[in-house]
């Protein structure tokens, strides 16, 4: 927030081109598969990154709308239901319609209750596919019969490390570039004082579930949008999706990252994927080497990493002349 | 041309340069053949992902200790899945795509099922040796991939037979509620109905179950006389002990697949004594290519026998290497070819990898645990020939080209 208001948008456009021609410069697939499952992750962390930025709320429970859009879309494309193009729509929408009711109900709960609360919502519906074997064939997982075409691109654009890298990372682009107008509205301005103090903000006259309720569904449906894509890149899903793990990671990604500025848990899940990526390679005990990591991020880079490069950058923008 | 010292040096630099180099060049020539291990190194299936670590770690140090397989070293790279299927395909994928893509072993069925439609896009090929569902070389085939394992289906041809001659009437099943459990227990209804025995319960328990009271419980309430088991590696050995603690094997005659592998009996002892099932492979195999397995084994691995998955693994790295060789190239299109079609020296006999729905003929057997020279072991008790163990393809594969 802090660097000029001017700069934003010209870093993004050029972090945005560097990312647009990655794919030439890059001759392996296998990097840029995982890059592609990087981007996807961004995005499921700028999500809770968002929800912890704009309500000051830490959810369990985004492995939730992350998988609610990824089953939507598999289970949809599976029974032939509807057009592929409802089907994506109704991905996004109708986990953002739950967040939003949900958000409703339980945004009076402050501080952990919050928390377990979007935990047992997540661990109901990964119960539910895991034990409902003839609609999504358990834990073993579905393989989804997407069409040929989707909103008008062959499925292999969809399917392809370096065709799909550049549809995930324009949607990340987008996606940062419409939180940042977002938070820089009054609406963003609003959240934030409920954020401060609610208290306040209802004795000045203003209503303060309802913004917080549509935080709350703006990032589930952030986190439902990575559903969509990984289902449309996997073509696969298992109820791993809806588990409590992924949401664990999410927020994991987004404190490594920082959520102070909006790219910050982007940054950080791009930074946590390719890190685990690496640490698995050299060794079976990873997650005790992320543990560690995470550790030492929290108590030196409080402000994450993000924090971390604009605190540099302003210290820079400060010496100079 | 004047010979000056300089040239001397030079040229004698470079001649050892290049005698030293030629072997090296003529070896690098071939490609080495890479072999990607997508298998449970951690989780309730670990002990099974080791198992087939130790089979693969047997065949690939003597190929490479005899100068390799068709003059290619043979490297192997071992990623773990925890039996999960969507670690299963992107552990399959990142393999695949850094070249180790002669992709074998996963552990659950669920993982083959995930992998099969990507070999292509990753052009791989996968070879089974552990999996069970009927649905890898049935209605879910791809070109890509191979079974050399024994199938649900030819674990059922056992059954029936077996099932006749058993005195019980009222049977519960309990299997893990995964694509292999699930199919074994619709076969073993199947079988019962077929020789008139009724299922008075069927339960199926989560991957990584801790708590079996409930299903216990449930099967001693069912009345049952029998219980036919599908769970196997961590879930199996939780179960047994609980059970035994029940009583429940006392009460209830039980019999089960994948439930008395070696590891499980030895693990567990008198737990499992007395208990039948299916045995797929047995170190007491009377064949020559076995005497001579279990031989090297026991040299590599002083004081065991190999085990049940452990021999079928071994299976899979013999079908890998022949294929290769008949080949005389590492590409998963090449070695797909040979072998589909193709007649292979396990340490089975002489088995062949049929064509229309790429499934291994092989024999099959039925057993239990009992005590050889005071330690307890499954034993085999009936035999059943390839033919008869190894159905026909039941015509929901089909495999275009």
């Amino acid at each position: 927030m802090s660097i000029k208001r001017g700069v934003f948008p010209i870093v993004l456009l050029a972090i945005a081109i560097a990312g647009g021609v990655l794919p030439t410069l890059v001759g392996s697939a296998l990097l840029l598969t995982l890059l592609t499952q990087a981007v996807i992750n961004a995005i499921l962390a700028s999500g809770v990154g968002f929800l912890v930025r704009q309500n000051g709320l830490v959810s369990f429970g985004h492995a939730g709308f992350f998988g609610l859009g990824a089953y939507i879309v598999a289970l949809s494309a599976t029974y032939h239901v509807m057009p592929i193009g409802f089907a994506l729509a109704l991905a996004i929408l109708a986990p953002a319609l739950l967040a939003l009711l949900l958000g409703l109900a339980i945004l009076r709960l402050v501080g952990v209750a919050f928390s377990m609360l979007t935990l047992a919502v997540a661990q109901a519906f990964y119960e539910l596919v895991l034990h409902w074997r003839e609609l999504a064939n358990g834990d073993d997982g579905i393989a989804a019969e997407l069409p040929p075409r989707i909103l008008g691109l062959d499925l292999a654009m969809f399917q392809q490390p370096g065709s799909m890298f550049l549809i995930c990372w324009a949607m990340l682009i987008l996606l940062l570039f419409g939180l940042r107008l977002l938070v820089e509205s009054p609406f963003g301005t609003l959240t934030l004082a409920i954020r401060e103090n609610e208290e306040r903000a209802r004795f000045i006259g203003f209503e303060t579930i309802v913004p917080r309720a549509i935080v709350y569904a703006i990032s589930a449906a952030i986190a439902a949008l990575a559903g969509v894509l990984f289902t449309l890149y996997n073509g696969f899903v298992t109820p791993n999706v809806l588990y409590w793990s992924l949401s664990g990671e999410a927020l994991v990604m987004a404190v490594i990252g920082g959520t102070r500025a909006v790219w910050g848990p982007a940054l950080g899940a791009v930074i946590f994927f390719l890190f685990k990526d690496a640490a698995g390679d050299l060794t079976e005990h990873w997650p005790a080497i992320i543990g560690g990591t995470l550790i030492v991020v929290t108590v030196l880079l409080p402000r994450g990493v993000s924090g971390t490069i604009t605190m540099l950058l302003e210290r820079l923008g400060a010496r100079a002349p | 041309m004047q010979i000056n010292r300089r040239k001397v040096l030079v040229g004698s630099t470079a001649a050892t340069l290049l005698s030293v180099a030629r072997p090296r060049i003529g070896w690098a020539a071939k490609d080495p053949i890479r072999i990607g291990v997508p298998t449970a190194i951690s989780g309730p299936y670990a002990d099974l992902g080791n198992q087939v670590k130790r089979a693969i770690t047997l065949a690939v140090d003597a190929a490479n200790a005899a100068g390799g397989v068709d003059g290619r070293q043979v490297e192997v790279r071992y990623l773990d899945t925890e039996a999960k299927a969507d670690m299963a395909r992107q552990q399959g994928e990142k393999l695949a795509l850094s070249g180790f893509n002669l992709l074998t072993s996963a552990i659950a069925s669920g993982e083959a099922l995930a992998i099969g439609p990507q070999l292509a896009r990753w052009d791989a090929l996968y070879v089974s040796t552990i999996n069970k569902a009927d649905d890898i070389t049935g209605k879910s085939c791809v070109p890509r991939m191979f079974r050399v394992n024994r199938p649900d289906a030819a674990d059922a041809a056992v059954v029936q037979p077996w099932l006749k001659q058993q005195k019980q009437q009222k049977w519960a099943i309990l299997a893990a509620d995964m694509a292999w459990g699930r199919n074994s227990g619709m076969s073993f209804k199947k079988a019962a109905d077929a020789n008139g025995r009724t299922v008075v319960g069927e339960s199926y328990s989560p991957f990584g179950t801790n708590d079996y009271a409930p299903y216990i419980q449930k099967i001693a309430d069912s009345g049952a006389e029998a219980l036919w088991v599908a769970i196997t590696g961590r879930d199996g050995i939780t179960f047994a002990q609980q059970a035994k603690q029940f009583g429940l094997f006392d009460k209830v005659f039980t019999a089960g697949v994948s439930f008395i592998a070696d590891n499980q009996v030895n693990a567990l002892g008198d737990a499992l004594k007395g208990v039948w099932g299916i045995i797929n492979y047995s170190s007491t195999l009377d064949t020559p290519g076995n005497k001579a397995f279990v031989a090297e084994w026991e040299k590599k691995y002083p004081g065991t026998s190999p085990s049940n998955f452990e021999g079928e693994t071994y299976v899979g790295m013999q079908v890998i290497f022949q294929a290769v060789q008949k080949a005389g190239s590492v590409k998963p299109g090449d070695v797909a070819k040979a072998m589909a079609g193709g007649s292979f020296d396990t340490i089975f006999g002489k088995q062949l990898m049929r064509q229309e729905d790429h499934q291994l003929l092989g024999p099959n057997f039925f057993g239990y645990v009992g005590e050889v020279n005071g330690k307890l072991k499954p034993i085999i008790t009936m035999t059943v020939p390839a033919d008869v163990a190894t159905p026909p393809p039941d015509g929901s594969c089909k495999l275009a080209g």
